[in-house]
Order: C-alpha cells, then sequence, then structure tokens
C-alpha cells in the first residue's frame, strides 16, 4: 500500500517525463505527431500488398487486420524492450532520490501508450469507412484494450527493467524472444491460418490473441470480447503483476547498487 | 515534530554482484566453467558498526580520507543504501545535494529541466512554476535557459542543478562537496544561497575536505577511517585529530 502511495505521490515527476519523452519524439520533425499515424499505416499498406496476395484475402479488410497487430504489438515489444533500460536510463534519479522504481517503467508504458493511441486514431478512421456497419457500442470494450495493454506493459517492463539491470545485454536476447513469440501468434497471420495447418493451441491459450481480441472483436467484427478473451487478458496481468511485484521485493533496494 | 537521525550498529555491504557476472554471456560462460577456481570478489563492508545519534539543531562535518566512507553514510542516511543489519531511524524530510549534475533530461530546455528536476524532488507544478523565474535568475544562463540541455557545457549544468536543488529546503540538509561550483562570480553567489539553506535546516550533515568551511559550519566533527567511527567530538578537536591522523 506504501508502495502505491509512493507511486502516486510521485505522479507529477513520471507524468511530465513521459510528456517530455513525447516532446522530444516529436519535436523538430515536419510531421511531428503524425509520424506515429503515418509510420505504421505506411508499412501496414506494403504489409498488405503482399499478405493479400499471399493468403488470397480482401485487402480493404485485411489491412485493418494488419494494423491493428502492428501498433499493439509494437506497443508491447517496444515497452518491454525499451522499458528493460528504463533502470538503467534513470540511474541519475534514482541514485539521487528515493521514488518507487516502478516509476521510471511506469514512463515508459505510457510514454507508449499515448503514441499506440495516436496510431490508433488510423485504425478507427480505416475502420469507419471500410467497415461502417461494425459501428457500435460494442466500440466501448475496444476502449479497455487501453488499461488492459498498459497494465500488461507495465508489469512487463518492470520485470525486464529489474533484469536487464544486472544482465545488461538482456535487451538483446528479449529482441530474439519478442520475435519468436511474434511467429507463433496471430499478429499479423489471422488466426484461421493457424487453425487451418491444426495448431489451434496457439489461438486458444496465446494469451496475445486474447490480448488482441479485446480491440479486434469490436473494430473488425462488429462484436463485443468474449468472456474468455477479457480471462485470458486480466490473467496475463495478474501472473505478470505478481512477478513483478516478487521481483521488486526481493531486489528493489539493491538495484542502486548494479547501476 | 523534532528531526533526530538515530543510527545503532548499522553495518552497510555493498553486494559483489553488482560488479561481477554482468550480462547474460558470463552468467551462462559461469554455468560451464564451474569447479575451476576464480579469484572471488567479496562483498565491501563500507561501514562497519556506526552508531549515531543527531538531534534538532546540529550541525556535523563528516571529516575522513577518500574512501573512508563519507559519501557511504550520507547515502545511507539519506536512504538510499539498504543497510545490511542494525537500525536506522530518520524523522524529517531529507534533502541531499550528492551528486548535482546528474539527472537532466538533455533534449529538453533548461526551462523544462527546472520543472523536472523539481517534480523530481517531489515538488507540485504549481509550486514550481512560482519558483522559476527566481531559479532562472539565480542560475543566469541568459537565452542560454531556452535551449536544450545537450548544448550546455559541465559548468552550466551544474549551475542550473545548483540553482534548482539549493531553493527546496528540508528538515535535514546532506551536503557532499557541493559549495565548489561554477566560475569564481558564481561561486560567491552559490556560497551565500548555501548558507542561508543550512540555516533554514534543522540538521546539517557536511561531508568535505575543506576544513575551513567545516570550522565554519559545522560544530561537531566525526572522523571517518576504513567504515568506522573513530572519533565524535567537537569540531575543533575532531579537526585538530584528522590533521594529527590522517593529514601529512
Amino acid at each position: 500500500m506504501d508502495y502505491c502511495k509512493g507511486i502516486w505521490a510521485a505522479r507529477h515527476f513520471w507524468w511530465h517525463l513521459s510528456i517530455s519523452d513525447l516532446r522530444s519524439r516529436w519535436r523538430r520533425s515536419f510531421f511531428g505527431l503524425f509520424w506515429s499515424i503515418i509510420q505504421p499505416l505506411g508499412l501496414t499498406l506494403l504489409l498488405s500488398l503482399v499478405f493479400s496476395r499471399i493468403f488470397g484475402m480482401r485487402i480493404a479488410e485485411y489491412a485493418p487486420y494488419i494494423l491493428s497487430g502492428m501498433i499493439m504489438w509494437e506497443y508491447v515489444v517496444s515497452s518491454v524492450i525499451g522499458g528493460s533500460l528504463a533502470f538503467v536510463q534513470a540511474d541519475a534519479y534514482i541514485k539521487q532520490t528515493r521514488h518507487p522504481l516502478a516509476i521510471y517503467t511506469l514512463r515508459n508504458a505510457l510514454t507508449g501508450l499515448i503514441v499506440l493511441a495516436t496510431g490508433s486514431v488510423a485504425l478507427i478512421g480505416w475502420v469507419l469507412i471500410v467497415m461502417p456497419q461494425n459501428f457500435g457500442w460494442c466500440w466501448l470494450a475496444a476502449l479497455t484494450a487501453f488499461p488492459i495493454l498498459g497494465l500488461v506493459a507495465w508489469a512487463g517492463a518492470t520485470i525486464t527493467a529489474y533484469i536487464a539491470a544486472r544482465l545488461r545485454d538482456l535487451p538483446h536476447a528479449l529482441g530474439l524472444i519478442m520475435q519468436a513469440m511474434w511467429f507463433v501468434s496471430p499478429i499479423y497471420f489471422e488466426p484461421s491460418t493457424f487453425r487451418s495447418g491444426d495448431l489451434h493451441a496457439l489461438v486458444d491459450f496465446n494469451p496475445i490473441f486474447h490480448l488482441l481480441q479485446i480491440a479486434r472483436s469490436p473494430l473488425l467484427h462488429g462484436q463485443w470480447p468474449t468472456v474468455e478473451n477479457y480471462g485470458w487478458s486480466i490473467g496475463t496481468i495478474v501472473s505478470l503483476g505478481a512477478i513483478a511485484i516478487l521481483v521488486g521485493r526481493s531486489s528493489e533496494k539493491r538495484v542502486i547498487f548494479y547501476l | 515534530m523534532t528531526n533526530t537521525i538515530r543510527l545503532r550498529d548499522v553495518n552497510l555491504h555493498y553486494a559483489s554482484v553488482a560488479f561481477r557476472e554482468r550480462s547474460l554471456k558470463s552468467l551462462v560462460a559461469g554455468w560451464l566453467s564451474q569447479g575451476r577456481t576464480k579469484r572471488d570478489l567479496s562483498d565491501i563492508h563500507a561501514l562497519k558498526d556506526v552508531s549515531v545519534r543527531v538531534d534538532q539543531g546540529e550541525r556535523i562535518g563528516l571529516l575522513g580520507h577518500n574512501g573512508a566512507g563519507k559519501s557511504s553514510f550520507l547515502k545511507m542516511v539519506a536512504g538510499l543504501y539498504p543497510i545490511s543489519s542494525g537500525s536506522r531511524e530518520v524523522r524529517g524530510t531529507v534533502r541531499s545535494m550528492l551528486d548535482l549534475s546528474l539527472g537532466f533530461e538533455p533534449d529538453a530546455t533548461g526551462r523544462e529541466n527546472i520543472l523536472y528536476r523539481g517534480l523530481l524532488l517531489g515538488l507540485s507544478p504549481k509550486a514550481m512554476r512560482s519558483m522559476e523565474a527566481e531559479i532562472v535568475e539565480f542560475a543566469d544562463l541568459g537565452e542560454f535557459i531556452d535551449y536544450p540541455l545537450k548544448t550546455y557545457s559541465v559548468g552550466m549544468q551544474v549551475r542550473l542543478a545548483f540553482a534548482v536543488s539549493t531553493s527546496i529546503s528540508g528538515d535535514i540538509l546532506l551536503l557532499d562537496e557541493v559549495v565548489g561550483a561554477g566560475d569564481a562570480r558564481f561561486m560567491g553567489k552559490a556560497r551565500s544561497r548555501i548558507m542561508n539553506l543550512v540555516e533554514q535546516s534543522e540538521i546539517m550533515i557536511l561531508a568535505s575536505h575543506d576544513l575551513t568551511t567545516v570550522r565554519q559550519l559545522c560544530q561537531r566533527g566525526l572522523v571517518l577511517a576504513e567504515g568506522r567511527i573513530v572519533l565524535d567530538a567537537p569540531i575543533e578537536q575532531a579537526i585538530k585529530f584528522y590533521e594529527k591522523n590522517f593529514s601529512g
């Protein structure tokens, strides 16, 4: 409880650091904020052109699938890999003051979440134009994807940040792991591709699928996400959160020695 | 509430793992080469059975060689380092000025960094905005205050850090050789500002090799050697002891 109070007490600090990250990300570039929209959009066009030929799907409907997968997955990857350096980058702050360390990974998760929100503008625009019939109350459920993904990213980044403080070459290894996870998950590939290859487990028991489904069901199919989707997502948050808390409890105080 | 610091048999160890086994690579290599004997780095025992009681209104000077444990002592009191045994009880808000030039966002402007540092020290954005003009004036960086911090020289960074850190007072002030910041003109200003801060604080602990400053500011002296407090006495006596045993 005291720990949460500490995070709340430092709220101005991490909030402004996040804003500062965004500012330096968008500063001195002509498109600024719009890069966060243009970049995934351009990549999506390219990928969907290729994939729709390969898999023989309609590009207008396949493209938003890729786009939704791309922006959400990018967010998780950048939080987990970028977040793994959170303590190392914040070493000057950590050595001077005693704030809960989780605020430094929260900073990363929050910055990414705002980038994700800007990226999703393109997705929503696209879906509204191509599949207007999907619009409805269930889109409210898509909003819950933000806090859910945010918590997953925060917990994941906290875990990797603790490990990376001690093992500095972790980000390279993480890149590999995340790529492997990408290959075995329905992120760019449709679940039907996996199912037709008799790989049902990679869909049904894959938390990544359920996480993405929370935004995809309403936006792409006009349906509410299932209880299963939420169950898996919340389960992921709880288990990652529990690991983060356990790791933090045992080594938070010692991190300063490793920096 | 009175501000006190109470330390009883405090021991501080720097964990040796911190300077070993720093990568996945070496970790794996370590597993593979088990059995082979390696020269073991042991934990560093930085503070040994330190017991001190500091009460409201005391001004303390820490004396000792480099590596005697002065900085470790201050960081331990500030709560940055975890103690390995004993008890540490600190009442009052601690304001520590230990590594001044650290902790800026290189891409943000000087003005923005004033805000961030103030927030780091636990102030609200509102309070910081009201103090900003005064800090800008004291740092005296001219138009550079609106430039990104990465364009600053080291001296300018120290000035900015100093200006922000010294504008916020606390009950317990911990200083580690920070009086020497910037050029001669700035030094004069800095000195009077530090004095002001010292007057506002209830407890002050200063680690310094500058014996004149220590004599001027402190009434009580602690002499540290190899992580132990070897003398706890009025400042004149402590300085004499230090000069006799440790210098020359």
